[in-house]
Parts: C-alpha cells; sequence; structure tokens
C-alpha cells in the first residue's frame, strides 16, 4: 500500500509542471487566435462600440496580456477554476455538468473495445497463420484505416435511418422521466452507437496486440509443458497463451485514454452527447481559455488516474513488475 | 529494404494500392481539368445516372469524381508533409536531447511530456483556430503532436549509441558536439523511425480528414472530409456523397498502413 | 385570427398533392381553444445574457419574450403593432416627445404592480444605455416624465422621428422591473437569467445544456390566457437531431430553419408534421456581399456592379435556399411596405456585361484568365452563408476574379472584417428590424469608429448617402421619412457599395396540433399567449 502510495504522489508531482505549461500552451494558443470572446459573442448580438467596449471590460478583456496571464493564472488557482465566459458560469460547474456524459461514454467504449478485441484476439490468436485469424486480421486492419466521423455516419445510416434499432443522438430520450433502471437502459441504448464508432480503432488495437501476445506465447515452454501434461486445447489456449497476452492490452489501455477523450470531440459532434471533447472544441471557437484548460486538466486527471489503476493492476498481474520501485 | 517490403504480403498489397492512389492524385489536374468545387451538375444526381458524372454530385451540384481524386493530391501532399515535418523536427530535437543530455535533454522532454498529455486531436484543433484554416496551419498542427514519438525513439538510440567506439573515435578528431550527433550518431539511429512514418502519414490522413469534417479545412481545395460534412445533412435522401469518400479514406489509409506492415516485417525479418 | 399562407412552392416540394392538403393544421374557424398541455419546443443555444431589454437579439427573444413583453408586438393585420403593455401612443408633431398610455391591471410576477416608473426606468437606465440595439435609436432620450401611474412622456433632446419609435417597438422596448434592477449592477444582475417580467410565462427554471421550464402566469393581464400550461426549451443544437425528435413527437415545434432545409420535404410528409412558412417577415434577413472599398479595384463602382452582375440570384435561392428566399432589390425587404420601393437600378444576371464593365475599368486579364486576385471571408453562421461564399468564387472566376476563400470561425471572422478589416469581399447577414434606422442605415454612413460589428467598416464614404441618412434620421414627418428612405434604396442601388443578394426568413416545423403558429410577423419571438394544443 504504501508502495502505491509512493507511486501515485511521485505521479502527481511530476504532473505539475508538465500541467503548467499546458496551460500556458492554451493561453497563447487562444491569445494568437484571431478575434477574443467578446468578438464571439458580439457575433450573435451584434451592437455598438459602447456594448463592444462594457462587454470586454466586464470579461477582463480590455487589458494588457501580462495582465490577463496574471488574472488567469489567478483564477487557475482559484477554488472553482475561474468564470467561463461563454456560459457565465464557473468553469468547474460546466465541467460538473458535462463530465459524467464523457464517463459513461468512454466506460462503454471501454467495454465495447476490450471486450470485442480481447475475444476477436483470442479467436484469431488461438490458430495463428489460418483462415479465421486472416479474416479476422484484415477486419481489424480496416477498422483502423476507418475515420470515426465516416463509421459514426454508416451506423447512423444503417441502423438508425435503416433499420430504427437506435436513436439518432443525445444521451437521453428527451422529455421521458424514466425511473431508475430504465433510465440506466434508455443511456445504455443511446450509448451504443457512439461507443462502437469511438471503440473501433480500439477494438483492432486490443485485437492484435492480444494476438502477437498470443503468437509469442504459443512459442513458450510452459506451452509445450501442457501440451505434454494432456490439458485440452482450450484450457491451454486460455490459462497459458490468452493470460499473459492481456499483460500489454492491459498498458496500452492506460495509454489509449488520452486520445479517447481527444477523439470523441467528432463523435460527440455526429451523435450530439453533451460531452467534454465538444465542450473543447466550444472553448476554443468561443475563445475562453479557462474553460479550454479546465477540459484539460480533467482529461489530464483521468488519463493520471486510468494509468495509476493500470500500474495497480499491473502489479497484480504480474510480481516482476513493480518490485523495482521497493 | 524496398525489395524486402515488397515481397511481404501486405507490402505488395499496401504499395499496390498506394500506386493507384497516387496515380489517380497525379492525374487529377489532367483528366478531371477545372475547379473539382465547382457546382456544375444537377444536385444530388445519383451515381452512374450521368457518364460525365459517374459518383454522381453533392448537395450544390459538385462532381464527387473530381472531388474524389483532387482530394487524394490533398490528403497525400498534407500527409507526407507532416510526416517529413514531424521526422524532422523529431529526430533534432530526440538527437539534441539525447547527445547532450542534462538541462536541454530535460527541457526538450518535459515539453514532449506536456505535448502527449494534451490529447492530439485538441491540440490540433486549438493549433488550428490560433492560425487559421490554411494548408500550412493544418500541417503545423498535425506535426505539433507528431513529432513526440520520433523525438523519443530517436533520443534513446542515441542514448544508447553515444557511447560507442566509434563516437569516442569522432571526438578524439576534435569535432564538436552537435556536429557528432548530427552526422555520425543521428544516421544510425533512424531505421525504427522510417517505420513510425506509415503510423504518422495515416494517422496525418486521418487526423486532417477530421479537421476537414468540422470545417477546419482550406475551403480552396478539395478534401474528403468537407465532402462527407457536406453530405450529412442528406445521409437520408442521398447516402452516395458520404459513401465515396469515405471509402476513398478508408482505403488510401489502410494502403499506407499495408505497406508500414510490411517495411515493418521486413525490418524484423532482416534483424 | 391567424391565415393559412402556405406558398405554392411548398406544395410542390410535398410528395403528394393530397397528402400535403391534410398537412394543413385543423384551423376551421368554429374551433376553440383548448386550455392545458406542456408545449415541447427546441431551442439551439443558451444565450449568456437573457434580458432582451439588454440583449435585443432573436436568440434572446426565442425564450424571454414569453416572460418579459414590451410595449406592443407586431401583428399581420392593422397598422402593424398590436398593444401589449402599452395601449395607445401618441407622437408630438415636432418629434420631441412621445407620450404612451399603459395598460391597467398588469403586475410583475412577483406580485408588484406595473407602472409607469418601470418604463421610465427601463428606458432611461436600460434601453439607452446598455441595450445593443436601443443606444442608437434611444440616444437623444433625455427624461421620461410619468404624471400618472398608466402615462409615461418619453422626452427627446433631438428631433426623433416617431415613426422610428412606433416600428422598434416589437423588438427594442422590453420593460424591466424597476424594484428589481434599480440600483444593482444591471449587467450582472441575476435577474438576466431568472427573468422576472408580466408576459403570458413565468420564468421557472433552467438546466444548463437541457432545457429551459416556462410555466403559465396565472395573473397574466389578457382574461383567460395564456392556454397553455406551460412551455419547455429542448436544448437541440443538433439539427438532425431536431428533425428526428419531432418525428418521435418528442418535441411538438422548432422555429428558426431548427431542421436542414433540404428535410423539409420528407417531412412534410410524415403523418402529424407541418411545415409552416411564414410568421417571420417581421426578423428578415439579408445575405449581403460586402465590400472593402480600401482595395483600389473595389473602390470603382464598375468592378462592383461588375461582381453584382456575375451573381444568378435565381441560382442562390434554388439551390442554396430551396427557393425559401427572394431575390433582393435593396437594403430594405419587399415586405416593409412603409419603405420599400422597387424603382431602383437593377443588376440582372449577366456575365457578359460584367466581363465588359471590367474591361472597361481597365483590369484587363492576365495570360492565366485572371484580372486580379480577392480574399473573401464567408461569414460562418449560416450553412447559406458559407455555401454563398463557395459560389460567389465560382461566379466570379466566370467574370476573371480569383477569389481566395477565408475561413474563419465567429470571433475569427467578425475581428478580421470588422476591426482589422482584414478582407476584400465578405458574405455577411444582417437582420433587418422593420426600420432602416435601427439596423441598416449603419452598413452605408461613414464615419463610424471602427470596431463596431454589422456596420460600415467598409471604408465606403459618400457624402450624398451620409446627407439622405442624416435626413431622414430627424425626419419627423412620416410620409417625408419614408419618401427619404426610398432615396436611400435608389442611391444604395447606384453605388452598390454592397451587394444584396437575396433576403431569406425560417420555417417552423410542428406538429399539426400545435395551433396559432405563425399568425404574427415575428411569432417565434413573440409571446405566444394565443398558442394552444389541440386533442
Amino acid at each position: 500500500m504504501n508502495r502505491a502510495l509512493r507511486v501515485v504522489a511521485r505521479r502527481c508531482i511530476a504532473a505539475v509542471p508538465t500541467f503548467l505549461l499546458v496551460a500556458l500552451a492554451a493561453f497563447a494558443l487562444l491569445e494568437a487566435a484571431p478575434g477574443d470572446a467578446a468578438d464571439a459573442y458580439l457575433a450573435q448580438t451584434g451592437g455598438d462600440l459602447g456594448f463592444a467596449a462594457e462587454l470586454r471590460a466586464r470579461l477582463g478583456l480590455a487589458a494588457t496580456w501580462p495582465e490577463r496571464l496574471l488574472g488567469f493564472f489567478g483564477s487557475l488557482l482559484g477554488l472553482n477554476l475561474g468564470q467561463s465566459v461563454i456560459f457565465n458560469r464557473p468553469v468547474l460547474a460546466v465541467l460538473g455538468e458535462r463530465l459524467p456524459n464523457t464517463l459513461l461514454l468512454m466506460s462503454a467504449t471501454i467495454l465495447v473495445a476490450t471486450g470485442l478485441g480481447v475475444t476477436l484476439g483470442i479467436l484469431a490468436g488461438a490458430r495463428p497463420g489460418g483462415v479465421r485469424d486472416r479474416v479476422l486480421s484484415t477486419a481489424a486492419l480496416t477498422l483502423l484505416a476507418m475515420p470515426n466521423f465516416w463509421l459514426s455516419l454508416l451506423l447512423i445510416l444503417g441502423f438508425v435511418v435503416k433499420l430504427g434499432w437506435f436513436p439518432i443522438g443525445g444521451i437521453r430520450t428527451i422529455g421521458a422521466q424514466l425511473p431508475g433502471l430504465a433510465a440506466g437502459f434508455d443511456v445504455l441504448h443511446h450509448l451504443v452507437l457512439p461507443a462502437i464508432a469511438l471503440g473501433a480503432g480500439y477494438i483492432a488495437i486490443y485485437q492484435r496486440t492480444l494476438r502477437a501476445g498470443m503468437i509469442e506465447a504459443w512459442r513458450g515452454d510452459h506451452v509445450r509443458a501442457a501440451h505434454a501434461r494432456g490439458v485440452p486445447r482450450r484450457a491451454v489456449i486460455w490459462r497459458a497463451v490468452a493470460r499473459p497476452a492481456l499483460l500489454p492490452v492491459v498498458v496500452l489501455f492506460g495509454q489509449q485514454m488520452g486520445a479517447l477523450v481527444g477523439g470523441s470531440v467528432v463523435v460527440e459532434t455526429v451523435f450530439s452527447i453533451p460531452g467534454m471533447g465538444r465542450l473543447a472544441y466550444e472553448a476554443v471557437v468561443g475563445r475562453d481559455a479557462l474553460l479550454l484548460v479546465g477540459v484539460l486538466l480533467t482529461a489530464t486527471c483521468v488519463v493520471l488516474l486510468a494509468n495509476l489503476i493500470v500500474d495497480l493492476l499491473l502489479v497484480r498481474l504480474d510480481p516482476r513488475i513493480g518490485a523495482a520501485d521497493a | 529494404m524496398l525489395g524486402a517490403t515488397l515481397t511481404t504480403q501486405e507490402g505488395a498489397l499496401g504499395a499496390a494500392l498506394l500506386l493507384i492512389a497516387a496515380a489517380l492524385a497525379l492525374a487529377a489536374p489532367v483528366l478531371w481539368t477545372g475547379d473539382p468545387l465547382a457546382m456544375i451538375g444537377r444536385p444530388l444526381l445519383s451515381p452512374f445516372a450521368d457518364a460525365s458524372l459517374p459518383l454522381g454530385t453533392d448537395r450544390l451540384g459538385r462532381d464527387i469524381a473530381a472531388g474524389i481524386v483532387h482530394g487524394a493530391r490533398e490528403s497525400l501532399f498534407t500527409a507526407v508533409t507532416v510526416a517529413v515535418v514531424a521526422l524532422l523536427v523529431g529526430s533534432s530535437l530526440g538527437t539534441i536531447a539525447g547527445y547532450l543530455g542534462g538541462l536541454a535533454d530535460e527541457c526538450i522532454m518535459r515539453i514532449a511530456d506536456a505535448v502527449q498529455t494534451v490529447p492530439s486531436f485538441l491540440l490540433a484543433l486549438a493549433i488550428v483556430s490560433a492560425a487559421g484554416p490554411s494548408a500550412s496551419g493544418v500541417i503545423a498542427a498535425l506535426a505539433a503532436s507528431a513529432w513526440t514519438a520520433p523525438a523519443r525513439i530517436v533520443r534513446a538510440e542515441v542514448l544508447s549509441l553515444r557511447q560507442l567506439a566509434f563516437v569516442d573515435a569522432s571526438r578524439l578528431y576534435g569535432r564538436h558536439s552537435l556536429a557528432i550527433a548530427f552526422t555520425v550518431v543521428l544516421p544510425n539511429a533512424l531505421a525504427p523511425v522510417i517505420a513510425l512514418a506509415a503510423i504518422i502519414v495515416a494517422g496525418a490522413i486521418l487526423s486532417e480528414s477530421a479537421l476537414a469534417f468540422l470545417g477546419l479545412a482550406d475551403p480552396n481545395r478539395a478534401s474528403w472530409g468537407a465532402m462527407i460534412a457536406e453530405g450529412r445533412s442528406v445521409l437520408r435522401t442521398a447516402p452516395h456523397v458520404i459513401l465515396a469518400p469515405g471509402l476513398a479514406l478508408l482505403s488510401t489509409v489502410l494502403a499506407v498502413s499495408l505497406l508500414g506492415e510490411g517495411v515493418a516485417k521486413a525490418v524484423a525479418r532482416r534483424a | 385570427m391567424n391565415r393559412i399562407r402556405l406558398p405554392r412552392r411548398a406544395l410542390l416540394l410535398s410528395t403528394a398533392g393530397a397528402a400535403a392538403a391534410t398537412q394543413f393544421p385543423q384551423r376551421a374557424r368554429a374551433q376553440v381553444p383548448r386550455r392545458g398541455g406542456t408545449l415541447v419546443v427546441a431551442a439551439d443555444t443558451e444565450p449568456r445574457n437573457l434580458n432582451p431589454a439588454i440583449v435585443a437579439s432573436n436568440g434572446v427573444f426565442y425564450v424571454a419574450s414569453k416572460v418579459i413583453e414590451p410595449l406592443a408586438e407586431m401583428s399581420a393585420s392593422g397598422d402593424g403593432l398590436a398593444p401589449r403593455l402599452a395601449t395607445a401612443w401618441q407622437g408630438s408633431p415636432d418629434g420631441r416627445s412621445a407620450t404612451f398610455t399603459l395598460r391597467d391591471g398588469v403586475t410583475w410576477h412577483d406580485g408588484k404592480p406595473f407602472t409607469s416608473a418601470d418604463l421610465a426606468f427601463s428606458a432611461l437606465e436600460v434601453w439607452r444605455k446598455l441595450q445593443n440595439l436601443g443606444r442608437l435609436v434611444f440616444k437623444d432620450l433625455e427624461a421620461v416624465e410619468t404624471p400618472d401611474s398608466r402615462t409615461a412622456i418619453l422626452r427627446f433632446a433631438k428631433p426623433t422621428p416617431f415613426q422610428l419609435i412606433k416600428n422598434a417597438l416589437p423588438s427594442l422596448t422590453a420593460v424591466l422591473p424597476r424594484h428589481v434592477f434599480e440600483g444593482t449592477d444591471i449587467n450582472a444582475n441575476p435577474a438576466n437569467q431568472k427573468l422576472i417580467g408580466t408576459g403570458p410565462f413565468r420564468f421557472v427554471e433552467h438546466r444548463p445544456g437541457e432545457y429551459y421550464r416556462l410555466e403559465r402566469n396565472p395573473n397574466y393581464w389578457e382574461a383567460g390566457r395564456p392556454y397553455l400550461d406551460a412551455i419547455i426549451y429542448r436544448v437541440l443544437p443538433d439539427r438532425s437531431a431536431v428533425a428526428a425528435a419531432l418525428e418521435a413527437d418528442q418535441i411538438q415545434l422548432c422555429a428558426f430553419s431548427a431542421v436542414p432545409l433540404t428535410d423539409l420535404a420528407r417531412l412534410a410528409a410524415v403523418p402529424g408534421v407541418v411545415v409552416v412558412p411564414g410568421g417571420y417577415d417581421g426578423i428578415t434577413y439579408q445575405l449581403t456581399v460586402e465590400i472593402n472599398h480600401r482595395r483600389k479595384e473595389l473602390a470603382d463602382v464598375r468592378v462592383r456592379r461588375a461582381i453584382a452582375h456575375a451573381i444568378d440570384r435565381d441560382f442562390v435561392v434554388k439551390t442554396l435556399f430551396l427557393g425559401y428566399a427572394k431575390a433582393s432589390t435593396g437594403p430594405i425587404p419587399k415586405f416593409d411596405t412603409q419603405f420599400y420601393t422597387a424603382d431602383v437600378a437593377a443588376t440582372p444576371f449577366d456575365v457578359a456585361r460584367a466581363n465588359a464593365l471590367l474591361d472597361e475599368a481597365g483590369y484587363a486579364r492576365g495570360s492565366n484568365g485572371v484580372r486580379f486576385q480577392l480574399r473573401l471571408l464567408p461569414a460562418p453562421w449560416f450553412e447559406q452563408t458559407r455555401q454563398m461564399g463557395d459560389y460567389l468564387r465560382q461566379a466570379l472566376r466566370a467574370i476573371g476574379i480569383d477569389a481566395q476563400i477565408v475561413a474563419n470561425d465567429p470571433a475569427a471572422h467578425t475581428r478580421a472584417v470588422y476591426t482589422d478589416h482584414n478582407f476584400d469581399l465578405a458574405i455577411g447577414s444582417p437582420v433587418y428590424r422593420n426600420d432602416p434606422a435601427i439596423s441598416t442605415t449603419i452598413l452605408y454612413q461613414s464615419g463610424l469608429p471602427t470596431g463596431v460589428p454589422f456596420s460600415n467598416q467598409y471604408g465606403y464614404a459618400s457624402a450624398a448617402m451620409d446627407e439622405v441618412i442624416g435626413k431622414a434620421a430627424i425626419s419627423v414627418d412620416a410620409t417625408e421619412r419614408s419618401q427619404l428612405y426610398r432615396g436611400f434604396q435608389r442611391r444604395a442601388a447606384e453605388e452598390l457599395p454592397l451587394l444584396n443578394v437575396v433576403e431569406f426568413t425560417f420555417i417552423t416545423v410542428a406538429r399539426s396540433k400545435v395551433q396559432n403558429v405563425a399568425n404574427n410577423p415575428r411569432w417565434a419571438t413573440s409571446h405566444w399567449a394565443d398558442a394552444w394544443l389541440s386533442g
């Protein structure tokens, strides 16, 4: 436990300078972008110079950039991460509204990706080089090559427009006040297609990684030993070949989390899910630096958390890992 | 190495597909003259309904076939440029970091950490918004996250090569550190980085099309992602509008990936 | 009493004429409005400031005008105005004052009585000082007298045309409760989000990202109204989701063309769904080509006229707007009979003429067929403005101008065009607000400071134009003023500082059980007190 805590603490401390750099970069990028938050707002409302000046003064945009940089970091260190200029609410509140949707989507995606990826990987790796393997490997490569927004549209075309099995978007049925379990199923129903679209690439990656690991494991001594002992093939595949091959998949899983948050921008757009990816896009368009940094901070924390879980899992799966830390 | 790549199944298939794509891209201005973005036909014409418009038209009457082949030029050009830039920048920074060590190494690796912490697509979004959706803006945005992987690989290689004899020999001759780094060490560190190139190109094609889908591509050029975005509003009534550019994207990325696989296999066989 | 206005093109668009006939909502005169029911509608934005007295914009009105009322609303009949909080209005002959008689028996949602003091406060402290558009219209307001609680007299330092004040009543005169706002920082007051008004509906709650909820005001001044129990605005920024929700009866109405134009034909054929054109004339938008006169080539009127001749308005109406637009002849839309005149110089689609004009202006084609290059910035906020950019690029190529499109997001576009002047041509979409002086002449008058959005930032200055605008701004005689604005249109057509391509409004799509839809020219942004749901 102590060791785990030390790992956690070290990770968190190491993340701080990284995060400050990220915040600085976000501020600089949005400063460099032409137009400011007031311009974004005025595009909707119009108004004369006095109206625009009043707005800029209120949003703190009239100050010089060093003043604004200081104000920016000051707000960041405040409890609620400052005020979002687009939503006129504390950044933390806006993040709180959107984070659950993203977590739901990400969990669904991970379930789909890992479940299907591992299964297909085992199916392929059970008999490497066989027909099933070649078909699955080609399918995996094709999935990897598909742009996820195109896949989303195809899924909508097939399963929503033609078959009508799933809703076209959103995260829950509008206006329906469903009781607990039914509400949960409603959300799951809405998340199936987005999860597949978002997870398609990862299905392929996990499938290939698992298969590669299994091919590696097939060559190992303990497999021959198991054969010699007369263990049935199924059991050999699972115990001696597949399980050790899961290790790299787990490692990969931790690394993919960041890409998951980023890749969700497009899928969230197509399926109109109010999540963090879309929020980051809105923050950039609205020149809301504090909100953007808030999203990045949350994404970083999620990645950190995921990597921590992965590390702990690895420690359990393979006792050799982590011993060096002690 | 090219020969070795082509003997693998993946390499052969990938190279073949890529050759077709490149041929179409090169032939585009000759066979499909004029502006691919011109609204010349009846809107939402189905494929094969008109001989001169084999893939039909989109919502505004643009020739989809012209869009596909001209889009191939844009996609391939952008993606290859991104890979070249990312490899150049990444290799240089990795060499400097690995060879010099100390503060330079620390700084460069910290920046690489920061870049890798931010989801790469969000970084690209922010950069394109700052730089404007022009060809150079998109290339800069995509290269900004792609350089870290080559940098790390090269740095690792450099760190291991640093100790070797021929480096000491160069130092004895009195050559400057960085000169040694770039002329002696780097060329030996390049092999694993080349395999990375295919991955970067494939990723760049996909990311660029995603940016185009969100409206952040150069509007003066044909773009597969933008074509799919246009087709989204007529998904129910005219699905052919999104099918063609999507298939084009799929085949091109597949081709690059296969080629990459072939290279990796050839390298592995040699080792 | 609403009239069915279904133009023939809508009939042609539906798949079967017979089916279309049954799509008409039940508007038999004998039907009695039914009380009760909740109307669920689609909303696509959640404005930062929901107070229509400060931010007079359609996104705000869509929700807020059911809660906070103006002095009068637009009407399809009579003289075009229907009394709301004001029952009578009169302007003095010298234009120095305007007298309003206010309605009796009106209370705020928090129970306090509505009096002329509220009007005085709103006019002096909000419309004149803070409102985005009111700052111009009410700039000469110096005092408001309130001899009794039912009368308010607006006093102006300079003659202000009463015709302008009347035209501004529906959109610029939302009245705020003095007892809530007085003495506070008005822009930061929480009542800018939790609205308190006199309207038929009370503001109940806003769940960010999900919905706004309004409920019936039981003490509304119009007996028996509103018919609806509640209105829920579902936040649905994605347009295909809106269409699907409407088909599934999860929402009953969507306004402002929330459904893509390409889906309208299909939706019209769905049983229970009606496409209702009309009801938006009072918020007509215009598609314009904004021109930067600082470019030497564009400063020449022949070049501008050539560009105008190169645009096929018919193509724009048919292909970009799918028929839901009208070709425009000038800065004032055909709908506004007070001011509109068709007697202006026309620029019909004529590529040969355009080429001739450019040759005459001295810009010969180079060896590659190009005369000169331009940067074209289409406004990103409407699909049609972006597509107009694509079309204009093509149209200009036909006359030898190479236009490079620069795609910006809204903030960058606003900055580039209206502050940095970093453009040659731009596609804009100004709103016409029923009087040229509100937001239209500002596109033509010179001497404006840099940075005012949607104004003449084009480097265009014409003494003749300024004179017409200046005279009309202080002309207190309505007939003379209308005449002056006809002159304004003629001058605009002669000098072509910017090009008016088409004027367009929006479409409402609703379930057929929603009644009294689109029954006034600003329906979507008006009060909905008479909307009801049939069985």
